[in-house]
C-alpha cells in the first residue's frame, strides 16, 4: 500500500500542529491510520465471507454461531497472550529491567566508556612479572 | 451501528484511475471519517464556544468576542478545537494518501490510458503551453495540501495530479457533489434556466477548471454551445480532456493563466469559475476580474462561485470558514472573503449596480431531494447551497 517514491508525499507548506505538544497531534495521526487500516481489514473479511457464502462454503451465521473447541480456545489465548505482549513491550521491559537489575542511568554507559580513554602513562619502570 | 443513508458512488469513466479492493476500502475509510468530523464533530466547537469560551470571554471583557480574530485567540487553546483541526488536518493528509495509492501503483500505464482516448476523432481539444509560468500562489504552497500541487509533474507528459484530483474531490465532498463531482457547475446551470430562461450563451469559458468536473455540465445543458475551459496546470488539463472525451462531452482545453488569456475581446457569452478566486491573490483576483470584462460580449455575464463571504457573518461562523486559510493550504481564503464585490467588479470595468450575488440551491441536493422526497442536505456547501457572484456587461 506504500506510495513509494513515484509521487510527492508531503505538501509543500508547513505543516500545523495543534496541541501544546506536537507529539500528541502526530499520535493522532498515527491511532487514525491505524483507525483506517482496520477498516481496510473490516471490509475485506466482510468480502471475504459474502464471498464464501455466496459459493456455498460458509455460512455467515454459522461463523456468528461459531463456538471455539476448547483446544482452539486456548491456542487463540495463547495466541491474543503473545500479541498483547508485542503491543505492550514498552510496559513490560520496564517490569523486565528491575526483575534483572537493569537500573544504571544510561548517563552511567557513557560516562563509563567516556572515562575509559587510556590514561597518561606515568614514567615508571615496568613492573616485574611476578 | 446505524444503517447507512445512500451515498452515490463515483461514476466510472476510462480517465478515473481503478481501484483493488482494499485500496477502495481505504477512500471510503476517509470518506467515512470525514463525515463522520462534519456531522458528529464539528458541531461541539460551537458548544464549546458558546457554553465555555464565550462566557469566560464576557466575563473577563464585559462583552462578546467582536472578530474572528477575538474567537480564534481563545479557541486555539481549547482541546476539543485542538483534537477536532488535528483530525480534520489528518483526514485531509489521508484523503490525499489513500487516493495517490492506487495512481503510484500504476502511473505509467494510467498515463497511457489518458494519452490513448478511446475514440480516435477527438470531440473537442487539448492546447498545452509548457512556456506558460506557473503563478506564486500555485508555488508558495501545494493548495489543499495536495501534495506537489496541480501543476507538479512526476514522468513525461504526467496526468497524475488530475488522477488523484478527481478521486479526491469525490472524497472531501463525501459524494454530496453528486456521481460525476460537477454540483457547482449544474447548480449554476439551474440557476441560469431559472432565472434567466432566455439567456443562450454561444461561447461559453470555465476558468481554472482543473479536470473539468464543472465544466462539463455547461456543454451538456448548452450543447449548441462552444466550451473553452483553461487551467494553468498541464496535469490537471490532460485528464480533463480524457475525462470529457470519455465523457463523450465536446470541451477545448487550453494551459491559459485566467488573468491573462489570448482570447480576443468580446469572445464569451458566460465565463464561469468555481472556487477559483481564493485560490489566486490580490492582484490576480482583480487582473480576473478585468479579463472577464475584456472577454465578455455585450450582454455577456459572469459567474464565479465561491463559498459565501465572511461580511455580517457570526465571528463565530466566521472563525470556523476560516479554519482552511492556516492549516489547509488555503493562504488566500481569508482575505478573499473579505474582498468588497461591488469594488472588485467596478475595478474590472464592470458596472457595480448590475452586481448579483446569491445564495443558490444546489443541483444535487434538489434532485435527492425529489428522489427521496426529503431533504438530505449535508454540512458541505453550506447546507446544500452555493455563494455566487456575477455581472454583466
Amino acid at each position: 500500500m506504500s506510495v513509494g517514491s513515484k509521487l510527492k508525499r508531503k505538501a509543500k507548506g508547513e505543516r500545523p500542529y495543534f496541541f501544546d505538544d506536537p507529539n500528541v497531534d502526530r499520535v493522532v495521526s498515527m491511532v487514525m491510520g491505524l483507525a483506517g487500516e482496520v477498516a481496510v481489514l473490516h471490509d475485506r473479511l466482510d468480502t471475504l465471507e459474502r464471498l464464501l457464502e455466496a459459493q456455498g462454503s460458509v455460512q455467515r451465521s454459522s461463523i456468528d454461531s461459531y463456538k471455539p473447541s476448547a483446544a482452539v480456545a486456548a491456542e487463540r489465548a495463547v495466541w491474543r497472550e503473545g500479541y498483547l505482549s508485542e503491543v505492550l513491550r514498552i510496559v513490560e521491559i520496564e517490569v523486565e529491567a528491575l526483575a534483572t537489575g537493569d537500573t544504571a542511568k544510561y548517563d552511567s554507559a557513557i560516562k563509563a566508556v567516556e572515562q575509559d580513554a587510556p590514561k597518561p602513562r606515568k614514567k615508571s619502570t615496568p613492573r616485574k612479572k611476578s | 451501528m446505524n444503517a447507512r443513508v445512500e451515498i452515490p458512488a463515483q461514476a466510472e469513466h476510462r480517465a478515473l484511475p481503478p481501484t483493488t479492493h482494499d485500496e477502495f476500502a481505504r477512500q471510503e475509510f476517509v470518506r467515512a471519517f470525514k463525515e463522520h468530523l462534519v456531522k458528529h464533530v464539528h458541531g461541539g466547537n460551537r458548544a464549546v464556544y458558546e457554553s465555555k469560551v464565550k462566557p469566560a470571554f464576557q466575563r473577563k471583557h464585559k462583552r462578546a468576542p467582536k472578530t474572528r480574530f477575538e474567537v480564534r485567540d481563545e479557541m486555539v487553546r481549547e482541546p476539543y478545537y485542538q483534537m477536532f483541526s488535528t483530525l480534520l488536518r489528518t483526514s485531509q493528509e489521508m484523503m490525499w494518501s489513500s487516493c495517490q495509492i492506487p495512481v503510484a501503483r500504476d502511473l505509467e500505464a494510467l498515463n497511457q490510458t489518458i494519452k490513448k482516448p478511446k475514440k480516435k476523432k477527438a470531440l473537442g481539444s487539448l492546447t498545452l503551453n509548457p512556456e506558460l509560468p506557473t503563478p506564486k500562489y500555485h508555488t508558495a504552497v501545494d493548495i489543499h495540501c495536495q501534495p506537489g500541487g496541480y501543476h507538479s509533474e512526476f514522468m513525461a507528459e504526467d496526468a497524475s495530479a488530475g488522477m488523484v484530483y478527481d478521486r479526491a474531490v469525490h472524497v472531501y465532498a463525501m459524494g454530496q457533489m453528486g456521481p460525476y463531482n460537477n454540483d457547482m457547475g449544474a447548480s449554476i446551470v439551474m440557476w441560469l434556466k431559472k432565472h434567466h430562461p432566455e439567456f443562450k450563451p454561444k461561447r461559453i469559458l470555465d476558468l481554472g477548471c482543473s479536470v473539468g468536473h464543472s465544466t462539463v455540465p455547461y456543454a451538456e445543458a448548452f450543447p449548441d454551445a462552444e466550451v473553452h475551459a483553461i487551467d494553468v496546470a498541464a496535469p490537471m488539463l490532460r485528464y480533463a480532456h480524457a475525462r470529457a472525451e470519455d465523457m463523450g462531452v465536446r470541451v477545448h482545453y487550453s494551459q491559459q493563466n485566467a488573468e491573462c488569456t489570448s482570447f480576443a475581446d468580446g469572445s464569451f457569452d458566460l465565463i464561469v469559475s468555481h472556487i477559483l478566486l481564493h485560490e489566486t491573490s490580490q492582484s490576480a483576483i482583480n487582473n480576473i476580474v478585468k479579463e472577464c470584462h475584456r472577454l465578455l460580449a455585450k450582454g455577456g455575464m459572469m459567474i464565479h462561485a465561491e463559498t459565501p463571504p465572511y461580511k455580517g457573518m457570526d465571528p463565530f461562523d466566521a472563525f470556523l470558514l476560516d479554519w482552511d486559510t492556516r492549516n489547509n493550504n488555503e493562504p488566500f481564503w481569508a482575505r478573499s472573503h473579505e474582498i468588497e464585490l461591488k469594488a472588485l467588479s467596478k475595478q474590472g470595468g464592470f458596472d457595480p449596480a448590475l452586481e448579483f450575488e446569491d445564495l443558490i440551491p444546489s443541483a444535487f441536493q434538489v434532485a435527492q431531494a425529489t428522489r427521496s422526497h426529503k431533504f438530505q442536505g449535508g454540512d458541505f456547501g453550506g447546507g446544500g447551497l452555493w455563494f455566487i457572484y456575477g455581472n454583466r456587461k
